[in-house]
């Protein structure tokens, strides 16, 4: 927990340096605009983000194909609902691909790799991105959409900014996601176990943790988060599946925030990446490059996880 | 000096490339085979360090559009020929790549990969906000109201010469690499991917040895870059988006990241293939499908790529080709 | 002279070296002990990839003064339990791999490879790919790496691992040749009693990181607390 409020420290301080800096002679409530507006992007990052630690942590695999699953599972969802089918039983049969996918690759293809450096599995999450990227293009038009939810059209408003229940619900899902994966690792057994598993594949699997269950329940809630996650971008950025995939770009920098394994750190991270993004529209000189923010940020993270690193090998030594 | 089959045969395609192809291709497959060039060479440069070192590089054409962009800038701000840009622009982005890989080189392969696909989205940012130099002012060098254009080499003006001009510079590069290969830095590379501990207990100094592999990758990028703009005249932010360079890298391991028939095959996927297939009917997008089962098929069974299987059934596999 | 002053290595709240003390002289030593005594970690922190306290000297030069990869320079050669052998490279191109670094002209080096190849009896397959080779053939090369170049220490972990009763025998013969082609001293770390009896001196038993018995290898491997802790049970005067 301790760890948890320092962390929260750091990056609400980074956060709060910036906006002083950069909101410095504008009026407060400009600040706070820029301030939510970038809470609703970061938390976008973060849900990606927290997929991606929550596989990678079981698995070893870095799922690059995490954006293409969720755009599969919104553009399904979208033609359902053209289709005519029931909006919400559209939604939930998308987003059910998100597992199914998830998993059907993680049993037959990733499975052929388990015992390989995370970087070779990596890559072959891009071979897996790259084949529903393909088929998805193939089987719709390149003609713009939209996904809408019911949620889009209420609205709070937030100090200035009028932000949509859809935004709201991310926020909230992400954050209930963190907590209640936490706590579930904490916890369950089967938390014990995919604890043990991230630690030590080998040794799990000789003292009779049963890789193969705990793994395949780690790819169903990564392909969860993956197929929800692109029913979110689909509403909120943009229908188009190209752009949906290769978001799992800035997603990436939010786990990377989170070191590859922490996920309160993915979640403050994703929120602060957001923020920041946001509030370089308030600079002349950086507003046209504010989306470099998380990707700075990502590579300042990796500075300091390598400062103090005396030697390290990798592979098996 | 030990010549093997498979570089043989690489020579002698070089040189009937260098004399026939300019003259064989007419209008735009001028061009296009120039950008091919350019893509082969960058492909190379993610090639050898994926094939002999594993380090994966995803931001390949993204270290291209940084070549291309200072090529350019030089180009419009001075009045050097265009062999001083082009050296410049790759020596600058082989040093900015080394110098943005670094904190990663010391870390399990994994991040470095991360690392290079957060580059690759942030020059993305950057391309897209400022776009190319087309000899306008200021630093970003962006003109609105006209278009300078970009001065080719003095032995490379038409495009049928460029393309022959551009093709020698392949051949350079991949000479380069090969010479590194074959002496200190080549066995240097074989030990640490062997193992790193072993390595270290050889005396080989990894870190210098891994940052040196990523410039040299990162050097032929620009070279491939500052090509692609003397060949384009302008360049557009769209050609070195991050998808690009995540699409280039799972070419390079479906063509064979280890051989220059791998490279080729790459550049010729990457950058002809879909046009080809636009003009047979077949959607383009399919071409994704079948790239992406391509890398899975890769990376679980057939390391070696196309090209290997390739050489394989030749058995032309070079003296120090072994698995 | 290999000297370990109270050398001890912490990896969290383990302690996988106990404030080890030894002044190891043979031509010819080994270091013993059950699975995780810390034998290889001794190893490791003279090769450098561990922090430690304590110091360890060898000839009164203190290699933890130097990075890593200079210490192979200053004349420390390390072979692992795993042989690490480049399958890139061929056998005569492995032996280059680590006379790169070493100081000298570049006829110089050819010679000393020459004559690394030679004492192990390699020199008809110095040309044989890395990945060609069969375990034997790997294991004599990585002891041809190790003896490379005038060598002050050689560090062998269990060079014999995967070996038949012959090839054991053979390797062994070699490494007690070693210090008679330089001024090497070489520590070998294996499980087989008998190789270690054979080629060893001195030999160095460890246990849970702390050293139980240095001494006379005959004399060691009598002692009922080195008996005792390759089974487990107390001994009388532990």
């Amino acid at each position: 927990m301790r760890e948890i409020l320092k962390s929260l420290l750091l990056w609400v301080a980074l956060v709060g340096v910036l906006a002083l800096a950069l909101g410095h002679g504008k009026p407060p409530n400009v600040l706070g605009l820029f301030i939510v507006s970038g809470l609703a992007v970061g938390s976008l990052y973060a849900l990606g983000g927290i997929g991606l630690v929550v596989l990678y942590r079981a698995t070893g695999v870095l799922n690059l194909a995490a954006g293409a699953i969720g755009a599969v599972a919104v553009m399904v969802a979208w033609q359902l609902v053209q289709w005519g089918i029931f909006a919400p039983l559209a939604w939930v049969m998308g987003l059910a691909l998100g597992p199914m996918l998830a998993t059907a690759y993680g049993r037959t293809l990733a499975s052929r790799m388990a015992w390989r450096e995370p970087v070779v599995k990596a890559v072959a999450s891009l071979g897996f991105a790259f084949v529903l990227l393909g088929l998805v293009s193939f089987l719709w038009s390149d003609d713009p959409r939209k996904f809408e939810l019911p949620t889009d059209k209420a609205a709070v408003m937030l100090l200035g900014l009028r932000v949509t229940v859809t935004r709201l619900v991310v926020v909230g899902a992400t954050i209930a996601l963190v907590i209640g994966i936490s706590a579930a690792l904490d916890s369950t057994r089967i938390g014990l176990q995919m604890r043990a598993l991230a630690n030590n594949r080998r040794l799990s699997s000789l003292i009779g943790i049963p890789i193969t269950r705990v793994e395949t329940l780690a790819w169903a809630l990564s392909g969860l988060i993956f197929g929800f996650t692109g029913l979110m971008f689909g509403d909120l950025v943009r229908l188009d599946p190209s752009v949906i995939t290769f978001l799992v770009i800035p997603c990436v920098a939010a786990a990377i925030a989170g070191r590859l394994q922490s996920l309160p750190d993915v979640l403050m991270g994703g929120l602060a990446m957001g923020v920041i993004e946001s509030l370089l529209t308030l600079s002349d000189t950086f507003k046209d490059v504010r989306p470099i923010a998380p990707y700075v940020i990502a590579a300042l993270v990796l500075l300091l996880m390598n400062r103090g690193r005396h030697l390290t090998f990798s592979g098996e030594d | 000096m030990r010549i093997s089959r498979s570089g043989l045969a690489g020579l002698t395609l070089a040189v009937i490339a260098v004399l026939v192809l300019p003259m064989a291709a007419g209008g735009q497959w001028l061009k296009i085979f120039t950008s091919t060039t350019a893509f082969a060479l960058a492909a190379m440069g993610a090639g050898f360090m994926y094939a002999r070192l594993g380090m994966v590089s995803l931001a390949q054409v993204g270290l291209m559009g940084l070549g291309g962009w200072i090529t350019l800038r030089l180009n419009h701000a001075y009045g050097f020929p265009f062999e001083v840009n082009l050296l410049i622009g790759a020596v600058i982005t082989s040093v900015l790549g080394m110098v943005l890989a670094l904190p990663a080189l010391r870390m399990r392969g994994l991040y470095l990969a991360l690392i290079t696909l957060m580059v690759a989205g942030g020059l993305e940012v950057i391309f897209t906000a400022h776009q190319f130099p087309n000899g306008g002012a200021g630093f970003w060098g962006v003109g609105t109201s006209f278009s300078a254009t970009m001065r080719r080499p003095a032995l490379g003006q038409s495009d049928e010469s460029f393309l022959r001009y551009a093709l020698v510079i392949a051949v350079l590069g991949f000479l380069l690499i090969d010479a590194h290969l074959r002496s200190r830095p080549g066995r240097a590379w074989a030990l640490i991917r062997r193992s790193e501990a072993a390595a270290l207990a050889s005396g080989v100094n990894v870190t210098l040895y891994k940052t040196w592999a990523f410039g040299l990758s990162g050097l032929l990028a620009g070279l491939g870059g500052g090509i692609l703009a003397a060949s384009l005249g302008l360049l557009d932010a769209a050609t070195f988006r991050a998808s690009e360079s995540v699409l280039l890298f799972a070419l390079v391991v479906v063509g064979g990241a280890r051989f220059w028939l791998g490279a080729v095959i790459t550049a010729v996927l990457y950058r002809v293939a879909p046009g080809l297939l636009n003009n047979w009917g077949v959607d383009a997008d399919l071409a994704l499908v079948f790239f992406g089962a391509a890398l899975l098929h890769a990376v679980i069974t057939a390391p070696e790529g196309i090209a290997g299987q390739i050489f394989g059934l030749f058995k032309m596999e070079a003296a120090n080709d072994r698995a | 002279m290999i000297a370990l002053e109270n050398l001890t290595v912490r990896f969290g709240g383990i302690v996988a070296l106990d404030a080890v003390t030894a002044q190891v002289s043979a031509p010819v030593s080994g270091i013993i002990g059950p699975n995780g005594a810390g034998k290889t970690t001794t190893m490791n922190v003279i090769s450098g990839f561990l922090t430690s306290s304590g110091s360890v000297t060898v000839d009164g030069v203190d290699p933890m003064q130097m990075p890593p990869h200079l210490r192979t320079r200053w004349g420390l050669r390390r072979s692992f339990q795993r042989e690490q052998i480049a399958d890139d490279l061929t056998v005569a191109e492995n032996l280059w791999a680590i006379a790169d670094n070493l100081a000298g002209s570049r006829a110089t080096k050819r010679a000393d490879i020459e004559t690394a190849l030679e004492f192990v009896g390699i020199t008809a397959i110095a040309g044989k790919p890395g990945a060609r080779l069969n375990t034997f053939e790997r294991r004599l090369c990585d002891l041809a790496r190790c003896v490379t170049g005038n060598p002050r220490l050689i560090m062998l972990d269990e060079p014999a691992g995967g070996l038949t009763v012959e090839e054991t025998a053979r390797l062994g013969d070699l490494i007690t040749a070693i210090p008679d082609l330089g001024r090497a001293q070489v520590l070998v770390i294996d499980h087989d009693v008998d190789l270690i009896s054979r080629i060893c001196r001195e030999t160095l038993v460890l246990d849970f990181g702390r050293r139980i018995a240095f001494g006379p290898t005959s004399v060691v491997l009598a002692d009922p607390a080195v008996k005792a802790a390759y089974l487990g049970i107390e001994a009388d005067h532990a």
